[in-house]
């Protein structure tokens, strides 16, 4: 499976998340100190005016007092001293005041100390020239040296005011200056943040749909694989089964259910429940093979029966792998597979080969009857006819010897049928004893065992060179004696017979029988002579064993040598077939695959 | 004494057989004496008596009952008391499996019993005369099954 990069994995998700969540937080923290400031300088601003508004207010209650006073000695009306009587107290007040808001200023601490001096200061002139005119004595030198006196520290007092308000409003300036220099900077901060905070957002909002649309399309895929495991399950006679190690709990495919022949999912999936389910007799091996899966967690193919409710008896094989998950959590994967029809039919194949063994053997046995009890008696009757013929044919009449030769040539056929039989079940196929052999050599011996009818007949047997080829060599040989002896035997009266062996190769695909044979081409030999032929319509039924085409009289033969021959090339995986034409000759044409 | 004439000896069940055997010996006229036994068994047991006279030649027939012609071959040719005797096999069949076996356990020639008293004839006439040192010391699988 293909790694899968970085930006898939959860973790990076989470270094996203993390980060998002990071500069959200940044952003709060710009905005409330942003907001902070902001109400900090509305307070600066508010404690200016509140100020501001203290030296008015201080400023009009000596104006009070100064007008109040003017008012009393024009009019000597005492009521025009009222605001003097509370102004005192009203301008402590103040001064506290305004000594409180200016706490953090010392130069306007210093200012309210000078400004509280220069009042006191006024007011005791301002009390000295009251006293002068409540004794009437305004026209006093003294009263109108006070007088202006009162009135120059008036001035100098209002003086005062005008500088500390000119101080604050300085002050005031500076603050919104230097305020307003660092907010102006926030909101862009504040909007920037916003803004990569956005971008981020929307692009885990498009990793997160990605994902989730890969997430679906694997969901999917998973779905259809379940779906054809399923179906293959039931196919093929298999149940899944998953053991979670760390939990101890089980789960079992519908299938398996089904191969105990239960109803899916009928009843809990656990070790205990499946084991109520196995043969008594395997129940010990099972409980074995699971101990040591526990330990192990491992299970090897494990063999053992089932029976199932309708007291069927199955086949089950198991087999179990661990897997450990992304997660790290172990289970351990198991199969299950119902072999019963494979044992089913490996017991029939069992069965059959019994049988074929046993055939066999009784073919076996038969071959030694044949070779060895059936030629006893008949070599006894020979070797009595020998006896009788060389110690008594003089006491028998011309009927009692026509007779004996009659029985003796009988006697000889049930031989050369017996030794043909035997031939024939011999001429069997096994693999060990093909082996390279030299088939010029093979006819030489097979020509050197007929030598004796070939001279008699005076034939003249010629042949093409032949390659080397993997074959069984005494077959082969068996093949060129029974080949050319069949040739010798049906030759033309008075035509001395000619044998023409010849080989070629011939390409499969020219041969209609082997057409789609796994060989490309065959090892082609003919053998042609010019005896008696025979009709092309028998071509097929020589070569079947005991077919004969002539009497037993007019030609010696058993019938057995052509199948012989058929049967030696069937073993090479070739095939042999026969042209004839009556009173012209014969060829015989053996294809042996090259190998 | 044993100079003079070749002892042959004949291990077989077959009374029809043993008689062909015996009356060929006596046609041949060869200096011949020819003891006979009807199986293996009669026939260990006189080979084993320790004053008994041993063969030159003895005949096993291979199918015979109670011990068959192997066994009685295997023994003759674990003990070395017989280790001058040659063995010819005489028997109906000429299974390949037979003369592979009894070439193996070192039978010196293998006679398939022939269907014409004649060949019978000429045939032990060959086996007698036959100069076994040199036919055993070039022996092949091919030159031991007797042919004729």
């Amino acid at each position: 499976m293909q790694l899968k990069p970085i930006y898939y994995s959860e973790r990076f998700l989470k270094i996203i998340f993390g980060l998002s969540l990071f500069i959200v937080l940044c952003m709060g923290g710009l905005a409330y100190r942003y907001i902070k400031k902001l109400s900090q300088s509305f307070d600066d601003v508010q404690l200016t005016y509140q100020i501001h508004i203290e030296l008015e207010k201080l400023a009009s209650l000596l104006k009070d007092a100064e007008s109040g006073k003017r008012g009393f000695i024009i009019s000597k009306d005492s009521t025009f001293l009222e605001p003097l009587l509370t102004s005192g107290a009203a301008l402590d007040k103040s001064l506290e005041r305004l000594r409180y808001l200016t706490a953090d200023n010392p130069d306007q601490q210093e200012n309210i100390k000078e400004l509280e001096m220069k009042i006191d200061n006024s007011l005791a002139i301002f009390e000295k020239t009251l006293q002068l005119a409540l004794t009437n004595k305004i026209d006093s030198p003294e009263f109108i040296a006070g007088f202006k006196e009162g009135r120059r520290t008036m001035n100098s007092v209002r003086f005062k005011i005008i500088q500390m308000t000119t101080h604050e409003n300085n002050l005031l300036g500076i603050r919104k200056e230097k305020s307003s220099k660092r907010l102006s900077s926030a909101p862009v901060i504040v909007y920037y943040v916003l803004i990569i905070s956005l971008v981020i957002l929307l692009l885990i909002y498009i990793q997160i749909s990605k994902n989730l649309k890969s997430l679906k399309e694997k969901n999917e895929l998973l779905e259809t694989f379940k779906e054809s495991t399923t179906q293959s399950e039931m196919i093929s006679q298999l149940g899944n089964w998953i053991w979670h190690i760390e939990s101890d709990t089980f789960e079992f495919s519908d299938n398996l259910f089904r191969l105990l022949g239960e109803v899916p999912q009928s009843f809990e999936p656990t070790l205990h429940n499946f084991m109520s389910f196995v043969h008594p007799e395997d129940l010990d091996k099972f409980t074995e093979q699971m101990t040591k899966m526990m330990e192990q967690h491992d299970l090897p193919f494990t063999h053992y029966r089932i029976i199932r409710k309708n007291g069927q008896i199955r086949h089950f094989k198991s087999y179990g792998k661990i897997l450990i998950d992304s997660e790290g959590y172990r289970k351990l994967l198991g199969t299950t597979a119902d072999i019963s029809d494979e044992i089913e039919n490996y017991r029939l194949i069992e069965e059959r080969n019994l049988e074929l063994e046993r055939n066999n053997k009784e073919l076996a046995s038969f071959n030694y009857v044949a070779s060895h009890d059936l030629q006893e008696p008949l070599r006894k009757i020979q070797t009595f006819i020998s006896r009788l013929e060389e110690k008594e044919r003089d006491k028998l009449s011309n009927n009692g010897k026509l007779y004996i030769d009659r029985i003796k040539s009988s006697s000889g056929r049930m031989r050369s049928l017996i030794d043909d039989l035997l031939q024939f079940s011999r001429t069997n196929k096994s693999e060990e004893s093909f082996e390279d052999a030299n088939l010029n050599f093979l006819l030489e011996t097979a020509k050197h065992d007929l030598a004796e009818i070939i001279n008699d007949k005076r034939a003249v047997i010629s042949s093409d060179k032949m390659p080397s080829m993997k074959v069984i060599p005494f077959q082969i040989k068996q093949l060129f004696l029974n080949l050319i002896s069949n040739s010798l035997k049906y030759s033309r009266e008075n035509v001395n017979p000619v044998i023409r062996i010849t080989y070629s190769q011939t390409d499969a695909s020219f041969l209609p029988k082997l057409r789609y044979s796994k060989f490309k081409s065959y090892h082609t030999i003919t053998v042609q002579d010019n005896g008696i032929g025979f009709e092309q319509s028998y071509a097929d039924q020589i070569f079947i064993l005991f077919n004969r085409l002539h009497g037993k009289n007019e030609y010696s033969g058993t019938g057995i040598g052509l199948s012989i021959c058929k049967k030696i090339v069937e073993n090479h995986h070739g095939y042999i077939t026969a042209q004839g034409e009556l009173n012209q000759g014969s060829t015989f044409t053996v294809y042996i695959p090259v190998s | 004494m044993r100079e003079d004439y070749t002892y042959v000896v004949l291990a077989d069940d077959d009374e029809d057989d043993r008689s062909f055997f015996v009356e060929a010996f006596e046609e041949l006229k060869i200096q011949t004496k020819v003891g006979i036994f009807k199986d293996g068994v009669t026939l260990m047991e006189a080979l084993n008596l320790a004053d008994t006279i041993l063969p030159n030649i003895l005949f096993l027939d291979l199918n015979m009952p109670k011990k068959s012609g192997l066994e009685c071959l295997k023994e003759i040719k674990s003990n070395i008391r017989f280790k001058d005797i040659a063995i010819a096999i005489y028997s109906t069949s000429a299974s390949e499996e037979d003369i592979e076996n009894t070439f193996v356990l070192g039978a010196n020639i293998y006679i398939k019993k022939p269907s014409s008293f004649n060949i019978l004839k000429k045939i032990l006439s060959n086996v007698v005369t036959m100069n076994w040192q040199y036919h055993t010391s070039g022996l092949n699988k091919d030159n031991f099954l007797l042919r004729f």
